[in-house]
């Protein structure tokens, strides 16, 4: 009895599980519930006295599930993104009594995978996503590959099916060394041994995935550990995960401070750390202080005002050459872009003087020669180098950086005003739209801090005017495995509710994931979900004949794997499947006029989907699009 | 499950020396008798495509496209939200250009693999 009381007054066990533990000790129902009450007000009276935070370590005994449950919450974790799972029971159980984690079903792993993920980018706090088994893992996998190359902290679990005392047996679900088959996507993965390792290995993953450069970690165990009792320690994230801010050596600030001010005309590259870094004001600072241009490779996040004068725009194909101005640059700076390279040439040209600075310090150095790496956490970093280069301003280079300010501002006055003129496209008005008419609709509709989730991969974002602070923001995508855009929009509104949500979705990348427009309508996230559809792979389409330019496919017409077409599907009716209202819209006028309807839904707390007729444009489309001569009925031999 | 991915096409991207190798591909395929009189709006437009598009792509995305010079303006308007700055009259310059040397009607030059 000594020791449920002890369980029941540190919370190891519930109200009902004290009761039926005194029950199985002989004790009356009534007499169990007496004992309570004076627990209840002696627990009441210490509690006045004492400071409401929990312990940095407490000892907690219970089944496996629970002390993960307990673990999960002193890591911060106030939402479960999962799939049915039976042999995570004891979990389940022990979620009932603890209301603090709120378990969301998603219908499919990948993309309840991209809604965890979806809300750690958008909250910037820890979840997990957790999986059935091997089998429901393989689902998961393709959105672990986009937060392992997106650098996103997603924390992921899955039992393993075989229990301890019958692993490898080739059983059934099992697979030989399961943790291993998630080496290459993660920072970390590891199985742990025992049930009384679980809560560590717990804690093991969320420090490796939240230590910068942030990534996921994969834990699993065999699945009676789970449902074993055991006691362990539960540790608060605060004392176990210290969210290391590295600061950049001082002598390499001092050097970078004066290659920047001696430059003629430097350029600064923005990426993702200054997002997750909350560094957005000091990135304008430092580009301010010398008047330099800023640009950025493809990232998730839109890292700088694109309304700023030194913005001179994303670099178009993700190297610096491919900005139309300024060409004469001397000297490069990035500022927590991931550079990731997509050509043989590097990013940034190796006669062109070259700071690095970011917390990726495994990225470094790799591809382009780096004059002066500057490691470390970019808040910090901007810091620093700020008050260096104000260090060494004198009237000559005050006059100089506004001289180059100036110029710059003349090139992105100019540019702005130009690209005002692509309303001028004669399709502009065309049925069904052409997809910019679309997205600059949708740019006029949003609202001034909407968040435009974006995975239409192969539609120019152009006119929202994205701005981090404060401002529209911009969640697009560069893992590549697609189906992550609707699953990200849900739990980019679960993380900001009082932001409006758009999904700016291909019709191809949504049918790789529609799934979570379920939980839109379940969780009552207000997200207004836009399918660009041509009933076509659009993009691959291009590029697949750029790869074999004036060839036999050109020649005939025979494109293998671009058309999605005859019949038609139906973006509007997947939806209306989902429990989400839906319209098929064919010009822009409808498209309007849609908008609006789906506006007042949000407002009532309702998702929308539109389904938008797009024009497929480009070399080799006909209305009539030949498709492989495949057809099942001709193969018959008899009627069945 | 990536075939939308456009990391593809930044792979196709140009260094200049691609652009030069692209120029000299994409004067192979066209016919001539159009750029032996050039008028004046074609020759600057020929001129314009040859230093704009080549900041991002080879003639190979483009080069197997035949079209008027309304469908070649609409091409290009839908660069400008990729990122091309571009003026209305570089627009109209560069597809009378392509509406000339890549027009409906000009010959197609195939090279199977």
């Amino acid at each position: 009895m000594r020791d449920l009381v002890g369980q029941y007054l540190s919370k190891s066990i519930s109200r009902r599980g004290f009761l039926d533990n005194m029950k199985a000790t002989g004790i009356t129902v009534a007499a169990a519930q007496g004992v309570l009450s004076s627990l209840n007000a002696s627990a009441q009276t210490t509690k006045s006295v004492e400071s409401s935070a929990p312990p940095v370590v407490k000892t907690f005994q219970g089944t496996g599930g629970a002390c993960f449950a307990e673990q999960l919450m002193a890591c911060g974790v106030k939402y479960i993104f999962g799939n049915s799972a039976s042999e995570d029971a004891q979990f389940y159980e022990a979620l009932v009594d603890r209301p603090q984690l709120n378990y969301i079903l998603t219908p499919h792993e990948g993309p309840g995978a991209a809604m965890a993920a979806g809300y750690i980018k958008a909250s910037q706090t820890p979840t997990i996503v957790m999986q059935a088994g091997a089998v429901g893992l393989m689902n998961a996998m393709g959105q672990v590959f986009n937060a392992y190359k997106e650098q996103t902290p997603l924390v992921v679990y899955s039992y393993r099916t075989d229990q301890s005392k019958r692993a490898g047996r080739d059983g059934f679900e099992e697979i030989a060394n399961q943790e291993q088959v998630l080496q290459p996507l993660t920072k970390y993965t590891w199985m742990a041994r025992g049930s009384s390792m679980i809560a560590e290995t717990t804690r093991h993953a969320f420090k490796s995935a939240w230590t910068p450069p942030f990534g996921p970690s994969y834990m699993t165990w065999h699945s009676d550990y789970t449902q074993e009792r055991t006691r362990t320690e539960i540790i608060q994230q605060s004392h176990f995960d210290t969210r290391m801010r590295v600061r950049p050596n001082p002598t390499e600030i001092e050097a970078a401070a004066k290659l920047l001010v001696d430059a003629k005309m430097p350029i600064m590259i923005v990426g993702d750390e200054i997002y997750k870094a909350h560094a957005v004001g000091k990135a304008v600072k430092l580009a301010e202080l010398l008047g330099m241009p800023v640009t950025q490779m493809r990232q998730i996040w839109a890292n700088f005002p694109e309304a700023h004068p030194l913005w001179v725009g994303n670099a178009p194909s993700g190297t610096l050459s491919s900005i139309t101005w300024p060409k004469q640059y001397d000297l490069a700076i990035n500022i927590g872009n991931k550079m990731q390279h997509n050509g043989l040439a590097p990013i940034v040209p190796h006669n062109v003087k070259f700071i690095d600075m970011r917390i990726d310090y495994q990225n470094m150095g790799k591809v382009m020669t780096t004059d002066v790496p500057l490691v470390g956490d970019v808040a910090l970093g901007l810091d620093d180098l700020i008050a260096a280069v104000e260090q060494l301003l004198n009237d000559r280079i005050r006059a100089e950086a506004a001289m180059r300010a100036a110029e710059v501002r003349r090139y992105t006055e100019q540019a702005r005003l130009l690209l005002k003129g692509i309303v001028n496209n004669p399709e502009w008005n065309n049925s069904p739209l052409i997809a910019d008419r679309v997205t600059w609709e949708v740019a006029q509709f949003a609202d001034p801090d909407a968040i435009i989730v974006h995975e239409a991969g192969s539609v120019a974002m152009h006119s929202f005017d994205f701005n981090p602070v404060g401002g529209r923001e911009l969640f697009f995508y560069y893992g590549g495995h697609l189906g992550s855009g609707v699953g990200t929009s849900a739990g980019v509104k679960l993380a900001r509710p009082d932001q409006q949500v758009i999904c700016l979705v291909g019709d191809g990348s949504f049918l790789f994931g529609p799934h979570a427009l379920w939980n839109m309508a379940r969780l009552e996230l207000p997200v207004i979900t836009i399918v660009y559809n041509n009933h076509a792979y659009a993009g691959p389409h291009t590029r697949t004949i750029a790869n074999v330019p004036s060839g036999r496919m050109v020649e005939t017409g025979h494109y293998m794997g671009s058309y999605l077409g005859n019949p038609d599907m139906n973006m509007a009716s997947i939806a209306n499947g989902f429990g989400v209202q839906a319209e098929v819209v064919k010009d822009p006028l409808q498209l309007k006029k849609a908008l609006a309807r789906a506006k007042a839904q949000t407002l009532e707390g309702k998702p929308y989907l539109i389904d938008v007729q797009v024009a497929r444009r480009g070399i080799g489309w006909t209305e009539t699009p030949w498709i492989p001569p495949v057809k099942g009925r001709p193969m018959k031999q008899k009627k069945a | 499950m990536n075939i939308l991915f456009n990391s593809r096409l930044l792979v196709l991207l140009l260094s200049s020396l691609l652009f030069c190798l692209g120029a000299q591909a994409q004067s192979s395929a066209a016919p001539q008798a159009a750029s032996e009189t050039p008028s004046g709006e074609v020759q600057q437009g020929k001129t314009l495509l040859q230093s704009k598009c080549a900041q991002c792509h080879t003639d190979s995305i483009w080069r197997d496209q035949r079209q008027d010079a309304r469908a070649w303006e609409a091409t290009l308007y839908r660069m400008m939200g990729r990122g091309a700055v571009w003026s209305g009259s570089d627009i109209h310059a560069m597809a009378s250009y392509l509406a000339t040397d890549f027009g409906p009607h000009s010959p197609r030059v195939f090279t199977p693999q």
